[in-house]
């Protein structure tokens, strides 16, 4: 070969060759896949891809530097398009995994709260249930009690009841429409007198208790005679008598308001006025015990 | 042809001799890449990747039979080449869909939690 051709020739080609380098080395090669790769590359590197799939974002490094090198060795543009798109695809694979491993790790968490949510339900389930038993039992417990005081106050009211039965019955009283009446004759006065005796006296005592006993009755006390003597000396003995057997009550602790008196004189006779016998029967006082709770009819 | 055989004659017999062993070689390499590329599109179905993702299994595919089809044409550098992106997308695909079932059995439980946390809130207010 002759040198002097070969200088003379080859002189512009190189000079052209280095004018084409340049103009290429001002604008860098480069496409919009790879573009595209290096951004959704930073994007992986950003996030926690590396951390989650070490192998896949190892092999898209690979990838994405290949195609870079590609880039800067100025091959082909459908060349470095292609390794630019295998880089792309392989941070897409390598995001996925990722993806996967980090919904793993959410699922056992879950997993293990779900459990704690579980246990945390059954315990307050049971908490319930025990709330539940206790009211129950307490519930129960109540109701007893109730029974018992129940069964108790109905105990109490008819020892109440026999207990007065008893006692009215040891005075003689007589069941009326306007109630008990317990009648004391004129032997518990001294004649023609307001004064009660002894015996009159131990009466009206046992009169007392009755009313001491059942603070809910009240009485009424009504004086009669026989038809000797004036009407006017005989409605004022009966009166006396009956003020007489309310002092005494009153004597023996029972409130005056619960007990009434009324004289009749010689009104209202249980018997005739012809004999001894029948006109000692029209002498008395009747003393009529309220039911409970209700005040006593008057005489008609 | 000249009887004489001149080295260099004798050079370039051997050195086409070696390139075309060269080139022949060429052929088991392709045929692997194309066999783990059908490899990896198949897993890919497997995993459900045809409901999961769709778009990314019929582009590895469509690679894939396109790498079949220079195989039959003896272009090992195209078939390896298309090969090789079938199995990347292949293999996206599959993560894709596995990272979709990963995902969703997650928030299921996520949202089973949550309903459980409002039957108690409800169950321990009404016990108050």
């Amino acid at each position: 070969m002759n040198k002097t051709f070969t200088q003379k020739a080859v002189t512009p080609l190189v000079l052209s060759l280095v004018l084409a380098l340049s103009a290429c080395s001002s604008t860098p090669v480069t496409t919009s896949t790879l573009d595209q790769a290096r951004s959704d590359y930073t994007a992986a590197q950003n996030g926690s891809v590396a951390q989650y799939a070490p192998n896949e974002f190892k092999a898209a490094t690979e990838a994405l530097n290949a195609a870079n090198t590609a880039a800067s060795n100025r091959e082909d543009l459908t060349k470095i398009d292609q390794l630019a798109s295998l880089a792309k695809t392989k941070i897409a694979t390598a995001q996925e995994v990722a993806r996967t491993k980090q919904a793993e790790a959410s699922l056992k968490g879950a997993t293990q709260e779900r459990e704690q949510v579980r246990l945390q339900a059954r315990t307050a389930e049971a908490e319930a249930a025990r709330r539940n038993a206790e009211q129950a039992q307490r519930d129960a417990e109540a109701a007893k009690a109730q029974a018992e005081q129940a069964s108790a106050a109905t105990r109490d009211a008819q020892a109440q009841a026999s207990a007065l039965a008893a006692q009215l019955a040891e005075l003689k009283a007589k069941q009326t429409e306007r109630g008990m009446v317990v009648t004391l004759g004129d032997v518990l006065f001294n004649t023609d007198q307001a004064v009660l005796t002894s015996a009159g006296t131990a009466t009206v005592q046992k009169l007392a208790n009755i009313l001491r006993d059942n603070p809910d009755r009240t009485v009424l006390v009504e004086g009669f005679t026989d038809s000797t003597g004036s009407t006017a000396h005989n409605l004022e003995l009966s009166q006396r008598r009956a003020e007489s057997v309310r002092a005494a009550l009153a004597q023996m602790g029972i409130e005056r308001n619960r007990v009434e008196t009324r004289g009749y004189g010689e009104a209202y006779p249980v018997a005739g006025n012809n004999t001894a016998g029948d006109r000692q029967l029209n002498r008395r006082v009747e003393i009529v015990l309220s039911e409970a709770g209700k005040p006593i009819q008057a005489r008609r | 042809m000249s009887p004489r055989l001149t080295l260099p004659a004798v050079a370039a017999t051997v050195v086409s001799a070696l390139l075309l062993s060269a080139c022949a070689s060429q052929k088991a390499p392709a045929t692997a890449d194309v066999a783990v590329s059908q490899a990896a599109v198949e897993n890919a179905a497997q995993a459900g990747a045809a409901e999961l993702a769709p778009a990314e299994l019929t582009s590895a595919r469509e690679k894939f039979a396109r790498a079949n089809q220079a195989l039959k044409e003896r272009d090992y550098k195209l078939a390896s080449e298309l090969a090789t992106q079938a199995q990347a997308e292949a293999k996206l695909a599959q993560s894709k869909a596995t990272s979709a079932k990963a995902t969703s059995a997650a928030d299921a439980v996520q949202e089973n939690i949550r309903v459980l946390r409002e039957e108690l809130d409800r169950a321990n207010s009404a016990n108050k």
